[in-house]
């Protein structure tokens, strides 16, 4: 009899997690993975994106990707700049954390310094350096008498570079306060019986440090990935893709292509290839960094 | 709890780590790098003051002769401020407030709901973290068109809602064990529906979390340009961010109004940071460490 009446309320219960969980639910399913699906069977057309016309023409537009020469430099351009922008934010949040929680003084200083830039758009971010490379920095030249070439999104060997600092300006800050975050969690016990162990620094930063901080690097290495695949907004108002095209990532690649070019079904492609690379890259870093974890 | 305690004992060891000379050196480097990081803010608002003759004639790097507001009205005009901001705050508002709902109400029944939906849910809204809208940005178009979401404001913050709730939900979700159950269980005991204990015992307790998602949130929809650029092309639907977008690429010469721009666009987002920056801090730290 009881029982009976304890599993009615947990069917009850349970109806209304549901009627919390389904809203939700419903309104995902709808803005991101029906697109999601939408893009794939537009990947396998023709289409325009305006006229009512559309052909269905299997894989051909993903054999046409892989030999597209202006696909594969946005797609070159995209992954050096990922891994440009995960080993730097990655090293220098961490090393600014450690510096922050070294018992500098004025710590919240620092912090909303290194913070406040990711706070401000990509679309600005891109601007102001424009800014800064083009205007303000020859200056120091005229200053010191020396001849360093600023002009970093002038040339299409330096435009790389001169994006990395400007995302790495924009987001080390807040890297560095997840990694903040997970060194002031580590129980200073553990630092005081690795110590007693006879544990230097170094080997305390790799034995006791490192291990501790694993999901916050998971967290910033996925993240720090995910961000720099879809580079968009900082090249608008900065690069514009160029100089050339030495600059264009592949979302930019898609605008061009389906957007102002009109083939929808080809960018469609482009979208699906940079989908399955997210998923592919975050599912190797995830299984690859938990498996530290463990082992930690 | 366990995680308050030993943070406390770890906070209140540092003041007893004596200031080496190592400590020192940090200072001074940090201190270095920092004027470094704050440097093109500073250009932004020294830029923001001069007048187009001073940008012509004077070094980069001098200050403004005089405290003149001229591009700020002008920077207020150009963008067409009391139609772009007005919209961009609401846009941000609406959008916020109802992530803060779905988002809360959504992790908290998929961390305590039994049985496969919610564990499936919980995956499903993962995928969302991992393929960030951008990346969509082409089927999310047509989609809003198809659906009749183009060109109109509930539009636009359903994009909004529906592209942050999967990192919004994982957040919350991240934040769900540091609720005890037993405050829940006895709300129950006490009569309480699924609902009313999620309002009056759950909710309270989330307030760092809920911090944490104002912030993240506000700032990404706020500052938001390729949605927005998509989905809107009325003028008087504009958000503040493409409106600068379109000043930029028009003064590319006379930039001192763009940098005036800049500072009235930003603002906004400091001050909401640095007012709930403390929440947000204890947010995160929650967040990081349980990954």
């Amino acid at each position: 009899m009881n029982r009976r009446k304890s599993s009615g309320m947990e069917r009850k219960m349970s109806r209304q997690y549901l009627v919390l969980v389904l809203p939700g639910f419903l309104i995902f399913t709808i803005g991101l993975i029906i697109p999601l699906f939408l893009s794939f069977r537009y990947s396998l057309t023709d289409w325009d994106g305006m006229s009512a016309e559309m052909k269905f023409v299997g894989l051909q537009n993903y054999v046409k990707l892989f030999h597209d020469k202006e696909f594969l430099e946005s797609f070159w351009f995209t992954v050096k700049f990922t891994i440009g922008n995960t080993i730097i934010q990655n090293i220098c949040a961490l090393l600014f954390a450690l510096a922050l929680d070294s018992g500098i003084k004025a710590q919240k200083f620092y912090r909303a310094a290194f913070f406040i830039p990711c706070l401000i758009s990509a679309v600005i971010v891109g601007f102001v350096w424009l800014k800064l490379y083009s205007n303000v920095l020859p200056e120091i030249n005229t200053w010191l008498g020396t001849n360093i070439n600023f002009l970093l999104f002038g040339d299409a060997d330096t435009v790389l570079g001169g994006l990395l600092i400007a995302n790495n300006w924009q987001w080390i800050g807040y890297w560095m306060l997840i990694y903040l975050a997970g060194l002031q969690s580590v129980p200073a016990e553990l630092y005081e019986a690795a110590r007693v162990d006879g544990a230097g620094p170094i080997k305390r930063f790799f034995n006791v440090t490192i291990p501790m901080l694993a999901p916050a690097i998971t967290i910033c290495v996925v993240g720090i990935t995910i961000g720099s695949l879809k580079v968009y907004d900082l090249l608008i108002s900065s690069t514009k893709g160029g100089p050339g095209r030495a600059s264009t990532s592949m979302i930019y690649q898609t605008y061009t292509t389906a957007i102002n070019g009109r083939q929808y079904g080809y960018g469609s492609a482009m979208t699906v290839t940079l989908v399955i690379m997210l998923l592919l890259v975050a599912l190797i870093q995830v299984k690859g960094l938990k498996k530290k974890e463990v082992q930690a | 709890m366990a995680l308050l305690k030993r943070k406390n004992k770890n906070s209140e060891e540092i003041p007893s780590t004596p200031y080496t000379k190592t400590t020192l050196i940090t200072q001074i480097i940090m201190t270095i790098i920092a004027v470094l990081f704050l440097s093109p803010l500073a250009m932004i608002l020294n830029y923001s003051f001069k007048t187009k003759k001073e940008l012509y004639l004077n070094s980069p790097l001098a200050l403004p002769e005089a405290l003149q507001f001229d591009n700020y009205v002008k920077a207020f005009d150009k963008l067409n401020m009391q139609t772009t901001f007005v919209n961009t705050l609401f846009y941000t508002a609406a959008s916020v407030l109802i992530l803060a709902l779905l988002c809360g109400t959504t992790a908290w029944a998929i961390a305590r709901g039994k049985g496969k939906f919610f564990k499936f849910s919980y995956i499903y809204f993962i995928v969302g973290i991992l393929i960030p809208y951008q990346a969509l940005f082409l089927p999310i178009y047509t989609i809003g068109y198809k659906l009749n979401l183009t060109n109109t404001r509930h539009g636009i913050i359903f994009m909004y809602v529906a592209t942050g709730i999967s990192f919004g939900v994982f957040l919350m979700n991240s934040f769900m064990s540091t609720v005890p159950l037993e405050l829940e269980e006895s709300a129950r005991i006490d009569g309480c529906s699924v609902f009313r204990t999620y309002f009056t015992v759950v909710l309270p307790l989330l307030k760092p979390a809920m911090a944490t998602l104002i912030i993240m949130q506000s700032f990404q929809i706020w500052n938001d340009y390729l949605l927005a650029s998509l989905y809107v092309s009325k003028k008087q639907l504009k958000t503040l961010t493409v409106a600068i977008q379109s000043l930029f690429s028009a003064q590319t010469s006379d930039y001192t109004t763009a940098m005036a721009a800049i500072v009235i666009s930003v603002l906004p987002i400091a001050i909401l940071f640095l007012s709930l920056q403390k929440y947000f801090i204890k947010g995160m730290t929650v967040g990081a460490v349980k990954g």
